[in-house]
């Protein structure tokens, strides 16, 4: 993409613009534009950004895993990198997730945590394991091996996840609110219009810091490798 | 995978600890101390006559002596220099994988039937009971699933720093939808409730969450110990 004044914009570049703008659509909406639900009051209105953080934290966990999956199939080193961004800000979007949801807990249900939260609770299981990924991979010197084990662990969290899901339901009653049904979504157009246009400014937001992540960490690994290659003797 | 090697790799852990005693005797002293810590810490009226805290008093003992198990997971080897031969022979990851499993599963089998009849005379001997039978087979189900991961986040833990903190770590998020479903499991086999379809189907989770963690394992051991 390139300027009326012939300058490149590049990928990170626009999808930052276009966050702004769906961001800044996205709270003009919630706050100016759906009604009032008719149970919860004003105060719902944090369900149009817990719900589309929560999944964008999904999406960015799968994204890392699959990427792993890249790494251990092909080995190309890229990949590693490529798949530990999403799972960092998996855990940034997944600490958003439970202090969003502990919020809606407060206002709907008079406490801060609910243990018999389906949803709140599985989340949790899946955070634990991706604050651990970080302890591996902190714990492991920078190099092959650790991209290896990174990726092994990654790929171990997509077993998790059905697991937890399913397990918090065998374990718990349900009695979290549930928007979704197999039928399709159980609220009208403008409140539709408004989580879409949420899920998509939160996606898109992903996606900007993913770019801008992955570019510093690739500079920090140019700079590590020009540095040993300076220490070096020369011939 | 190659039966033979699986086979003399299993002999191999047997026999070391009979003759060693390191994992086994340590993780039966712990399950013990446990179940006292978790008397006194709870309180002998919240524990009394089989219900949900007593249970949930023998899962998570159990989780934790697991744990216990897969810390000593790969050390042996990797400080002897068993790791290099290991690794040189003609064997591979998937029987290093299995052999290690079943020994896993082994050692934490020994322990249970030493843990169990004392858990019984702690908490059980008065008052309601879980079914015995169902509670056996959750228990061997869940140690399976277990000594799976266990194998496996060994493996990860083995060559990183402070490995003996990393390996709970990366092995408890894990454990969490286990006791989970066990503790329901168990507890609605507490009379007036009866094993029905609320316990096939938990009983079910269980053997699904062995396949999983058991086909992720056998599959990913080879990443973890490719040198």
């Amino acid at each position: 993409m390139e300027t009326a004044n012939g300058a490149r914009i590049d990928r990170a570049t626009a999808a930052a613009l276009a966050a702004t703008v769906l961001m800044a659509t996205a709270l003009g909406l919630i706050f100016f534009y759906v009604p009032n639900d008719a149970s919860e009051g004003y105060s719902q209105r944090i369900f149009y950004l817990h719900v589309p953080i929560a999944m964008t934290t999904y999406v960015l966990f799968v994204w890392g895993a699959l990427n792993a999956a890249r790494y251990l199939w092909t080995g190309d080193e890229s990949l590693d990198l490529r798949s530990y961004v999403p799972m960092h800000l998996g855990t940034v979007f997944g600490t958003l997730t439970l202090i969003t949801g502990s919020l809606w807990a407060q206002i709907s249900w008079g406490t801060w945590w609910d243990w018999s939260s389906t949803e709140l609770n599985s989340f949790l299981i899946i955070f634990l394991f991706y604050c651990a990924y970080f302890m591996l991979r902190f714990s492991v010197e920078p190099g092959e091996r650790r991209a290896r084990y990174s990726a092994v662990y990654a790929l171990l969290g997509v077993g998790l996840i059905p697991v937890s899901v399913l397990a918090v339901h065998l374990g718990q009653d349900i009695i979290h609110p549930i928007t979704f049904t197999r039928h399709g979504a159980n609220m009208d157009n403008s409140m539709l219009l408004t989580f879409l246009v949420s899920l998509a400014a939160m996606l898109v937001l992903a996606y900007s810091m993913y770019e801008v992540e992955l570019r510093g960490k690739r500079l920090d690994d140019r700079i590590a490798r020009l540095r040993r290659l300076a220490r070096e003797p020369a011939g | 995978m190659n039966g033979r090697a699986f086979r003399a790799l299993v002999r191999k852990d047997l026999v070391l600890e009979v003759r060693g005693r390191e994992v086994v005797p340590a993780m039966a002293v712990f399950v013990l101390a446990a179940f006292v810590l978790f008397r006194f810490g709870l309180g002998g009226e919240t524990l009394a006559g089989g219900t949900r805290a007593a249970v949930g008093v023998l899962w998570i003992a159990t989780v934790f002596t697991a744990m216990l198990g897969l810390l000593r997971g790969f050390a042996a080897e990797r400080e002897d220099r068993l790791w290099d031969g290991l690794l040189a022979s003609p064997v591979d990851r998937a029987s290093i994988w299995a052999a290690r499993t079943v020994s896993l599963l082994v050692f934490q089998i020994a322990v249970q039937v030493l843990a169990l009849p004392v858990f019984w005379v702690l908490f059980l001997q008065q008052g309601r009971t879980p079914s015995y039978g169902v509670l056996v087979l959750a228990l061997l189900l869940a140690d399976l699933g277990m000594a799976a991961l266990g194998a496996l986040v060994a493996g990860l833990a083995s060559t990183a720093r402070a490995r003996e903190v990393l390996a709970p770590v990366l092995f408890l998020p894990f454990a969490i939808p286990l006791v989970i479903v066990a503790v329901s499991l168990t507890t609605g086999t507490i009379p007036p409730q009866t094993a029905g379809s609320h316990t096939v189907t938990r009983l079910g989770f269980l053997g699904l969450y062995d396949t999983v963690f058991a086909l992720l394992g056998w599959a990913l051991f080879e990443y973890v110990v490719e040198e």
